[in-house]
């Protein structure tokens, strides 16, 4: 359980500092004065942070697009594109959607302030501003953020695997069939269940029950790669999606899966193994119009297929293709 | 126009004037000021008051954070001077008293 916790929260910490990447936290101060810029730059000198700049809102925007900046320092009065239409802009881009923005300005009206918060700005300084108490506003910025990340982050997680949970592979399976059909790329989504689970719960109790799960957890991390999207879809019935993986290639990976759980010796019940069969839609060029449901659907017929003919084995068909699934040699 | 005598020569110091973060920066803005006094001189007596507006718009900004609050507060009446009238003509001669304030303000800060 200690490891499971570890691991769960390793992931988390990894989540957040794959903000492109960087452990140190980037600040991205949009502004056309000058002195704004000197002064910021030799205050945050010897701090934990990044400093990059833009002159402009124009400049901003494109900066804050290819930087993906921890956190930004906007001015509203700026000449040409002003700080409310940067706002505006960050706010309709899904990459720049949520960095927290605190807006710096010398325009004190309250129509001003409504607006940028209306617009999600975190917070509102105004010029002449304090830099003491700046840095302290964007400690506190960067504190709520990092929580936000890691509470969004938590309601996508299972909590006894660690693995996604239903709700981010239903997110994330419609942007992936998508992106392999723009680029014809390969794309395999596979559904397993255990089999005959709810006899270990019931034989052998819940503890039991939940070691196997987490234990089956492990073994498809262990096998698949990093790309992959290992869910706990519900119960004992568990989701992957592989992207640039076809069916053949997912089939010798799954193989690998199926055979390590099978041979499993449990503490537990040591006379008991456990089996897994799984069901495989994919495609080596992804084309055409097929939705998620359809892709899931079709993984669950080559499960039920699985289950059919004897559990403990792994069935894949083209999603594509109008012909039967292929049966493949049980292990 | 009206020429404001300095009512005192006595130097006005920055806040940050003993901090190591500072002393560079607090140079550098007393060095540029006379800059920027032409700057305003020029953007008024060619009655551009859009760019004098912006001049004070940034001194009243900045001044602060160098430690020049006074002059930041200066700038910042001449600011909304410049903001409160559509016809500033009609408004020169104060514009023009409260500039020669903040031009002496300026004058006065001292970098040491």
């Amino acid at each position: 359980m200690a490891g499971k916790k570890l691991e769960f929260v390793e992931r988390c910490m990894n989540v957040l500092n794959d903000h492109k990447g960087q452990s140190q936290p980037t600040l991205l101060l949009v502004d056309d004065s000058i002195d704004v810029h000197r002064l910021i730059k030799a205050r945050f000198r010897n701090s934990e942070m990044t400093l990059i700049s833009a002159h402009g809102g124009r400049e901003g925007i494109k900066m804050a697009k290819e930087h993906l900046p921890t956190l930004i320092l906007l001015d509203l009065d700026m000449p040409e594109v002003d700080g409310l239409e940067v706002l505006r802009t960050l706010r309709e881009d899904l990459t720049t959607r949520n960095i927290p923005v605190i807006v710096l300005s010398g325009l004190v009206s309250t129509q001003d302030k409504v607006t940028a918060f209306d617009l999600d700005a975190y917070d509102y300084v105004t010029k002449p501003f304090d830099l003491v108490e700046l840095r302290a506003r964007i400690r506190a910025a960067l504190k709520t953020q990092r929580l936000l990340t890691m509470l969004t982050e938590r309601a996508r997680l299972d909590g006894l695997t660690g693995l996604w949970n239903r709700a981010y592979f239903d997110e994330r399976l419609a942007e992936e069939i998508s992106g392999a059909v723009r680029h014809g790329r390969a794309l395999s989504v596979v559904m397993l269940d255990l089999d005959h689970f709810k006899s270990v719960n019931d034989s052998f109790g819940h503890p039991a029950g939940d070691a196997v799960l987490e234990r089956f957890a492990s073994i498809i991390k262990a096998q698949c790669r990093k790309t992959d999207i290992a869910c706990r879809y519900g119960g004992e019935e568990f989701s992957l999606i592989m992207p640039d993986t076809g069916p053949e290639d997912a089939k010798a990976v799954l193989d690998r899966v199926r055979t390590a759980l099978e041979q499993i010796r449990w503490p537990m019940h040591p006379e008991r193994n456990v089996t897994v069969s799984i069901g495989v839609a994919g495609c080596t060029q992804c084309r055409g119009d097929v939705s998620a449901k359809d892709w899931v659907h079709v993984a669950d017929k080559n499960l039920y297929k699985a289950k059919e003919s004897g559990r403990n084995r792994v069935v894949i068909s083209e999603v594509d293709s109008d012909g039967e699934p292929k049966l493949a040699a049980a292990g | 126009m009206s020429q404001t005598p300095d009512h005192s020569s006595t130097p006005i110091h920055s806040e940050f004037a003993s901090d190591p973060d500072m002393i560079e920066l607090v140079d550098l803005f007393v060095s540029e000021l006379p800059d920027r006094i032409d700057q305003m001189t020029q953007a008024f007596e060619s009655q551009q008051f859009t760019d004098l507006k912006r001049l004070m718009h940034q001194l009243r900004g900045a001044s602060g954070g160098y430690g020049f609050p006074t002059i930041g507060i200066s700038a910042g009446f001449v600011e909304s001077l410049l903001s409160e009238s559509t016809d500033l003509s009609a408004q020169v001669e104060d514009i023009d008293s409260q500039l020669q304030e903040l031009i002496s303000l300026c004058r006065r800060a001292s970098s040491s």
